[in-house]
């Protein structure tokens, strides 16, 4: 796929499309001057690449390929990655061990592809002591991690990117507002100029339907998190692509998708992935900390 | 997982990612409603000479979640002020006894007679509950309770919406039932009956005249005629059931229509038990007031439809009612508002409605002596020939935080008609269609 | 002539609701419709107002919907 980016004018706005982070993104600027939307959605649109360049897994080049490699050495580290791991250690404590981003190597033994194939106990058992935040040291300058262990940004990063658009757009355009959706994790900087709601087409949170739903927002953000396909089901129990970080074992009973509203892009996120490491509490979770939420269950 | 401390995890997790994004906490900006929305109104409705009224409004309404909504509103309302009897005028003063009959009024020559006893206030308290029923379907249910010193009104409404064609189409049914209780004041009058008049009241022009010329002792006279509201029904009910049924079709982008039938039953007193008529002779000199009685049941039918079109900056809205009973009541209602969005969030709504309405078959502005009485009877102008008009102006300010506020000032005119009645001579001289116009000011004000 | 308007007014609802396949907007066209002010129930409280007042003085009622509410004025 393309990174290619597409501007098109609109009734009263201006869109700009492209794919990055495995999803279709967009940014929408309530504008009508062309040149200010197109720099505007330029600027964003190479702050989402930068992120994703910076944090991908998948690359070899980056900070994130440095610091899982590094076998045991401390590796220099800037000041958003340090944000980001502190972000990462609050999850962490507020979750009580459940949201780790040090879990992903457990990704290596299961296999979420709707079969009944539950991964061997040996060889989770194997991968666990390699898992766990409070395993790993970091400061404002380095961060070491033992040799084996792994850091995986993906479970934040698509949030923070949307967020960190929001909010350059927010101090670029302070007196136009901008709408940031990359795959359904959406941002808007500030209200419209006629305190409307944007209006955007996200895939259904549920799987089942190939419809598009209508999302309404004026400001904050919204996040989605699910299983979607990636699941596996086996004596009727629906096992969730979201694993224990504790026992290498999957939620079960976790709702098929989960979307939240917050503040922002990456509280919402982090929200509705809590929501799902809840298991059949999310509902309940969710309602306590008294945030509007959507959930599905199939 | 189990967490095992409630902590308030979404405040800590917004504190920190306001810290790694840099930004400052925004404000409660969001239009998720966590909290109650207050809708709140005050009206102030006064006619020239007549009935003034001052109504206020508190709703309140709250979004559980999932379009899960509860609202309950509370209305007050206080009405004062002089409301026409049905009684035509004359060349001479008269005298009409209260509803009560513990005494009596007069009204001034060649002016229409007003009953100024009405001082009443009433409280109302609605509460309706909607909530989705599966992904094209949703349904309400909702109660209400109205009560004023001689009357009670209980009722319990349910409806469903259905969704088609991507919710471009909805199709509504709805259906309601009410009870009410009247208890008039003095007791309930037998229609078409003469009002009661005080014998000696003729000598009590003034006031504080106690004294009385009459042969026979007031005792007497007071005990026949107290005995007359003694023996009356105290209290009586009717029973009323809607029905509605609706399409709302989006036509494009930026109009949509709305089409609704409702019937309307309603069975038992549908009497106004204050309401009189004049027995005029064929010169058109008053021989006997009577009250009025109307029949026991009404069935109406009614057609509405709206469109509203969204405009580059505001809404123009169009609506036409046409309503059909039973009684022979056929009515017709244009109403128009047009806002214009103003400045950053502020609107102004141009208002007009036009409202034409036949006499229903018993009305009669007056009853003849030399005729037989009829089955039913009522002169009041309600229920009369007339058209009437509103002419209004609203300006108000809808800010993205919620706090919207608006004022609203309207012009009422009524204009009874004569249906076809041809009056005698003393008649002739008197406006017995006087116009009625009122004033209506009201304040919104949403937080 | 009466019956006549009732069955004209009815088969008008009828082909409403019927033969709108054509009529509409994609959900993402809904920004102008979505405003607050276009919703039909707009404005409820002035609504609700006015409905009092116009039943009170008039002999006709209703037709919007439930506002919910009976009072001795009619």
């Amino acid at each position: 796929m393309s990174d290619r980016l597409i501007i098109q004018q609109k009734n009263g706005h201006f869109v700009g499309r492209f794919f990055a982070m495995a999803s279709d993104c967009e940014i929408l600027v309530d504008t009508t001057d062309e040149l200010v939307a197109s720099q505007i959605i330029e600027q964003l649109s190479a702050e989402c690449l930068r992120i994703e360049a910076k944090y991908s897994r998948y690359r070899k080049d980056n900070i994130v390929y440095q610091i899982n490699h590094a076998e045991g050495a401390a590796v220099a580290i800037d000041a958003e990655t340090y944000q980001l791991l502190n972000l990462a250690q609050t999850c962490y404590e507020l979750s009580e061990g459940y949201f780790d981003i040090t879990s992903g190597i457990l990704g290596k033994v299961w296999s979420f592809d709707g079969s009944d194939c539950l991964a061997d106990q040996n060889e989770i058992d194997k991968l666990l002591p390699l898992v766990g935040f409070d395993k790993l040291h970091f400061d404002q300058q380095y961060i070491q991690l033992p040799v084996g262990m792994a850091v995986d940004f993906g479970g934040i990063g698509k949030e923070y990117a949307v967020d960190s658009c929001a909010n350059i757009a927010l101090t670029t355009v302070p007196e136009i507002s901008v709408l940031v959706n990359f795959g359904g994790d959406i941002a808007v900087s500030r209200p419209k100029r006629d305190a409307a709601y944007w209006q955007v087409g996200v895939t259904h949170p549920n799987p089942q339907k190939d419809t598009k739903v209508l999302v309404q927002i004026a400001q904050g953000g919204l996040a989605t998190s699910g299983d979607a396909n990636r699941f596996l089901l086996k004596n009727g129990v629906r096992y969730s692509h979201v694993l224990n970080p504790q026992t290498g074992q999957p939620i079960i009973d976790a709702p098929a998708s989960v979307t939240v509203t917050g503040d922002n892009c990456t509280q919402a996120g982090l929200l509705a992935t809590m929501a799902l490491l809840q298991g059949k509490n999310a509902e309940c979770f969710l309602t306590e900390q008294a945030v509007k939420h959507w959930c599905i269950r199939l | 997982m189990q967490l095992s401390k409630k902590t308030n995890i979404a405040a800590k997790l917004a504190t920190a990612t306001c810290v790694l994004l840099g930004s400052t906490q925004p404000q409660a900006e969001t239009t998720a409603s966590e909290d109650w929305q207050f809708d709140t109104a005050i009206l102030y409705y006064g006619e020239t000479d007549r009935v003034s009224l001052v109504e206020g409004v508190v709703s309140a309404t709250k979004d559980f979640g999932d379009d899960h909504v509860f609202n309950g509103k509370i209305t007050y309302d206080g009405l004062t002020g002089a409301s026409a009897t049905g009684a035509v005028a004359q060349n001479e003063v008269q005298t009409f006894s209260r509803p009560s009959g513990k005494g009596g009024y007069q009204v001034a020559a060649n002016t229409t007679p007003l009953d100024d006893t009405f001082r009443d206030s009433r409280v109302q308290l609605n509460a309706n509950w909607s909530q989705p029923l599966g992904s094209d379907m949703a349904g309400g249910a909702g109660v209400h309770l109205s009560k004023e010193y001689d009357y009670l009104s209980v009722g319990l409404n349910g409806n469903l919406a259905f969704d088609f064609n991507q919710k471009n189409t909805t199709l509504s049914v709805g259906a309601s039932f009410q009870y009410d209780q009247i208890d008039p004041v003095g007791g309930k009058p037998v229609g078409l009956s003469s009002m009661p008049v005080r014998p000696y009241s003729e000598y009590d022009h003034d006031n504080d005249d106690d004294e009385s010329d009459s042969e026979i002792s007031d005792d007497f006279y007071d005990s026949a005629f107290a005995a007359q509201y003694r023996e009356r029904e105290k209290s009586e009910d009717k029973n009323t059931v809607d029905a509605l049924v609706g399409v709302t079709q989006v036509i494009n982008r930026r109009t949509v229509m709305q089409l609704n039938y409702g019937l309307s039953i309603a069975d038992g007193y549908l009497n106004d038990p204050y309401k009189l008529l004049s027995v005029v002779d064929t010169s058109g000199v008053t021989q006997d007031i009577v009250f009025e009685e109307r029949p026991d049941s009404r069935t109406k039918h009614n057609v509405f439809w709206q469109t509203k079109y969204a405009m580059d900056n505001g809404v123009a809205d169009v609506s036409y009612r046409y309503m059909q009973d039973d009684w022979d009541i056929q009515s017709h209602t244009i109403e128009s508002r047009l806002r214009f969005n103003v400045g950053e969030s502020g609107y102004i709504q141009p208002h007009l409605r036009y409202y034409q309405q036949g006499a229903a078959e018993f009305y009669r502005p007056f009853l003849m002596a030399d005729e037989a009485l009829p089955e039913y009877a009522s002169a009041d102008y309600r229920l009369g020939e007339m058209t009437a008009y509103t002419v209004g102006i609203k300006y108000g300010q809808k800010r993205a935080n919620g706090h919207d506020w608006a004022v609203r000032l309207e012009y009422y005119q009524q204009n009874p008609e004569n249906a076809g009645f041809t009056e005698p001579e003393a008649l002739q001289r008197q406006d017995l269609y006087p116009s009625i116009k009122a004033m209506i000011l009201q304040f919104n004000y949403s937080f | 002539m009466k019956q006549k308007m009732r069955l004209a007014l009815l088969a008008i609802a009828v082909s409403q609701a019927v033969g709108c396949a054509s009529l509409g907007v994609q959900p993402w066209e809904r920004d102008l419709l979505a405003k607050e002010e276009m919703s039909l129930n707009a404005e409820g409280v002035d609504l609700s107002l006015d409905d009092h007042i116009y039943f009170s003085k008039e002999a006709t009622s209703g037709g919007r919907g439930f506002a919910g509410g009976g009072c001795g004025c009619n």
